[in-house]
């Protein structure tokens, strides 16, 4: 399968992750709680999905309400 | 030199490698196996090492595997590396190698927070998806169906499944008690024969 370019958010916690998937369902921004890649590690085992060009977008989004711990290209 | 090995209810390859000792040792060999498997096996090692075989129905399944060295054939060197190649355990496993069928018995993995547990079963879903090989089925029930409803967020990872060829059966009686009829998105509604059957057919039973 050909993996459409994809940016995931990880946070220091579930918890941080389910916070920022109930703002972006609010804002309306297309996401998906996926586990952590295998490449990446992260003690949190879940991050965010979002296409790339919507990552400028999901950073505004989360910005003062949800930290996150960094954002990485798929 | 006669002698005789019981390699009943052992796992293969235990009776093949048992039989292959006792013929190295022995001009005659009798092998008592109680599968079709180790009766292959050992046909395979008679050739391989030249000895005269035979095979015997007996009472309860055991067959009686008779070897013979002959003449000076029967001595002939078993490279134990061929022997071990030609080994086919493979096939036994049936069960091992058939259907991998999962179940979600409920929207949620595991039990102790709802929250947590709600988290868990997207990951696993998607997780899934990526699994090799796939699971031949999935069945929903109980709240497993809610699963496979239009709003659901593992959605677009049950039909993701159903496309690359997964058979994903939900619970009627389930829909129905839920309410939930016009609603299921992903999968095909489905009968306790179905689900039974599919489940007592499976080699493993895969919960989340």
């Amino acid at each position: 399968m050909e993996a459409p370019p994809y940016a995931v958010f990880l946070f220091p916690s579930v918890s941080h992750a389910l916070k920022a998937e109930k703002i972006l369902k609010e804002q309306g921004i297309v996401h998906k709680l996926i586990p952590v890649p295998r490449h990446i590690s992260s003690d949190c085992g879940v991050c965010l999905r979002v296409a790339v060009a919507q990552q400028g977008l999901v950073a505004e989004a989360l910005q003062g309400l949800v930290t996150w711990e960094r954002m990485v290209l798929l | 030199m006669k002698t005789t090995v019981d390699a009943r209810g052992l796992a293969c390859p235990q009776p093949v490698l048992l039989a292959k000792k006792a013929i190295a040792e022995n001009e005659e060999v009798i092998v008592l196996v109680d599968n079709e498997i180790a009766v292959e096996n050992i046909r395979r090692l008679a050739v391989k090492t030249a000895c005269g075989f035979s095979v015997t129905e007996k009472e309860g399944g055991v067959r009686e595997i008779g070897l013979v060295r002959i003449g000076a054939t029967g001595q002939a060197p078993v490279d134990a590396g061929a022997v071990a190649a030609e080994l086919t355990c493979a096939i036994v496993p049936e069960k091992e190698t058939g259907p991998i069928v999962v179940v979600l018995s409920d929207n949620r993995m595991g039990r102790g927070d709802d929250v947590l547990g709600d988290v868990l079963i997207r990951a696993f879903i998607h997780t899934l998806a990526q699994l090799k090989p796939l699971p031949a089925t999935i069945i929903c029930y109980n709240a497993g169906v809610k699963l496979a409803v239009k709003d659901s967020t593992v959605l677009d990872d049950l039909q993701q499944l159903a496309k690359a060829g997964v058979d994903i059966l939900v619970c009627g009686t389930c829909v129905n008690y839920f309410g939930l009829g016009d609603q299921i998105a992903a999968g095909r509604i489905s009968n306790m024969y179905d689900i039974l059957e599919t489940m007592a057919g499976a080699a493993r039973l895969v919960r989340p």
